[in-house]
């Protein structure tokens, strides 16, 4: 089965990075500053996330420490009791 | 130039790669919705607009430029769902003349008020002009739009909110054809955090460039109204039936009349060649490539259509008619 960080790491892949050879993906980049995810990609990330895990991810949760991130998005979910 | 041989991107279109059949990548991770989906949609929306109709002053802001896809959706909006609606429309200094007077027949065809908010042109012309020649945003922003246009859209959608928070009104509408959003933010909630979780990509380059521009864009007073009060995104060509040349026709029994003076992937703005122009120097694609290839996938256009689109070269008086406006020479 695959673990919550391999589940989020293949979603940005799959949906983000495609074939760029020259992006390289780090659990502590930020998705936005590295030009990874633009305004439309944090609201394909935020429906994923909450699709894919049940879980609904309120207002106050929407920050940069909680998604903007491999390693934020993967702390955030573990605070929701997601492993 | 190899092509997708199932939608219209290009082999120099960023991370794409193509399998035995030439199909991308891009092709093949992309869900299209089906018919039922859409219905899931149509009757979430439905459901909504009876929830908020004719309970406050306007039912809905609709982000109107006056091109073919925002009259269409606001005639939608009008006639099929019968909402009071606010169109506003920012004047970037290059609508068209004919698209003006579009603006004005098909707002009055809808019973809608028109709201036009011009910016002084010597500041649109500076931000335009830096937009231009540097490198403002995130290259996956620039996947999807040239860096004017994006430019362009960030004060709309910063606009559409802010009037909407001001004069309370619970729905905003664009008029995003299926390429150009997906059917999942069809129906979304605005909320503060989310805006300014992103407002790096767009907001924050233009205001670091030209402050001058903040007035049209969230305040951090705006910020603080409470989220219960922010309105539901709504662009329903995601759902409904899209069909370019279907809306064209239609559009024009109601009186609308398509400009002359834009260029093929426009139905409104005069600085979209160069935008266009710009782009494809810079970045060897098409800044619309991304939105037909989406429209090619929900089936809503033929890929002959698509790529004529995108591989068309700009009519050149039209790209040096806006780089004289903004002020910048092209080689």
């Amino acid at each position: 089965m695959e673990t919550v960080q391999e589940v989020i790491t293949n979603f940005i892949k799959e949906n983000f990075i495609m074939g760029r050879s020259e992006i390289n993906l780090a659990p502590d980049q930020s998705l936005l500053e590295s030009g990874i995810i633009d305004s439309t990609g944090v609201l394909e990330l935020v429906m994923f996330i909450e699709e894919k895990y049940s879980v609904t991810i309120d207002d106050e949760e929407l920050i940069p420490e909680n998604l903007d991130g491999i390693n934020n998005i993967v702390n955030f979910l573990k605070n929701k009791g997601i492993n | 130039m190899k092509f997708c041989s199932s939608c219209v991107l290009p082999e120099t279109f960023p991370g794409i790669e193509f399998d035995k059949e030439g199909v991308c990548n891009y092709c093949r991770h992309t869900l299209v919705p089906d018919k039922n989906k859409k219905q899931e949609y149509i009757k979430k929306f439905e459901n909504l607009l009876d929830d908020v109709r004719g309970k406050y002053d306007y039912d809905v802001i609709m982000a109107y430029s006056g091109g073919k896809d925002s009259t269409y959706t606001m005639y939608q909006l009008a006639d099929k769902y019968n909402l009071n609606i606010l169109a506003l429309t920012f004047d970037n200094g290059f609508i068209s003349k004919k698209a003006m007077e579009n603006i004005v027949h098909m707002s009055d065809i809808c019973g809608a008020t028109s709201l036009i908010i011009r910016p002084s042109f010597r500041k649109m012309k500076k931000i335009f002009k830096i937009a231009a020649v540097e490198d403002l945003y995130n290259t996956k922003t620039l996947d999807r739009a040239s860096s004017i246009c994006t430019t362009c859209i960030g004060h709309v959608k910063s606009l559409v909110l802010k009037t909407a928070l001001e004069k309370n009104i619970p729905l905003a509408a664009y008029g995003w054809s299926p390429g150009q959003a997906p059917i999942a933010s069809a129906i979304m909630k605005t909320s503060p955090r989310l805006q300014t979780f992103t407002h790096k990509t767009v907001r924050d380059p233009i205001l670091e460039n030209c402050r001058e521009l903040s007035t049209y864009f969230l305040s951090d007073d705006d910020l603080k109204i409470e989220k219960e009060k922010w309105p539901i995104n709504i662009h329903p060509l995601a759902f409904m039936d899209y069909d370019e040349k279907e809306i064209i026709k239609f559009l024009k029994i109601l009186g609308w009349e398509e400009p002359k003076d834009t260029d093929p992937n426009s139905s409104n703005c005069t600085l979209n060649a160069l935008a266009n122009y710009l782009h494809r120097k810079k970045f060897n694609f098409h800044p619309y490539a991304w939105e037909m290839a989406g429209i090619i996938r929900s089936g809503s256009m033929k890929r002959e259509d698509g790529l004529i689109k995108t591989t068309q070269e700009e009519d050149l008086k039209m790209v040096y008619y806006a780089a004289r406006m903004i002020d910048i020479s092209i080689d």
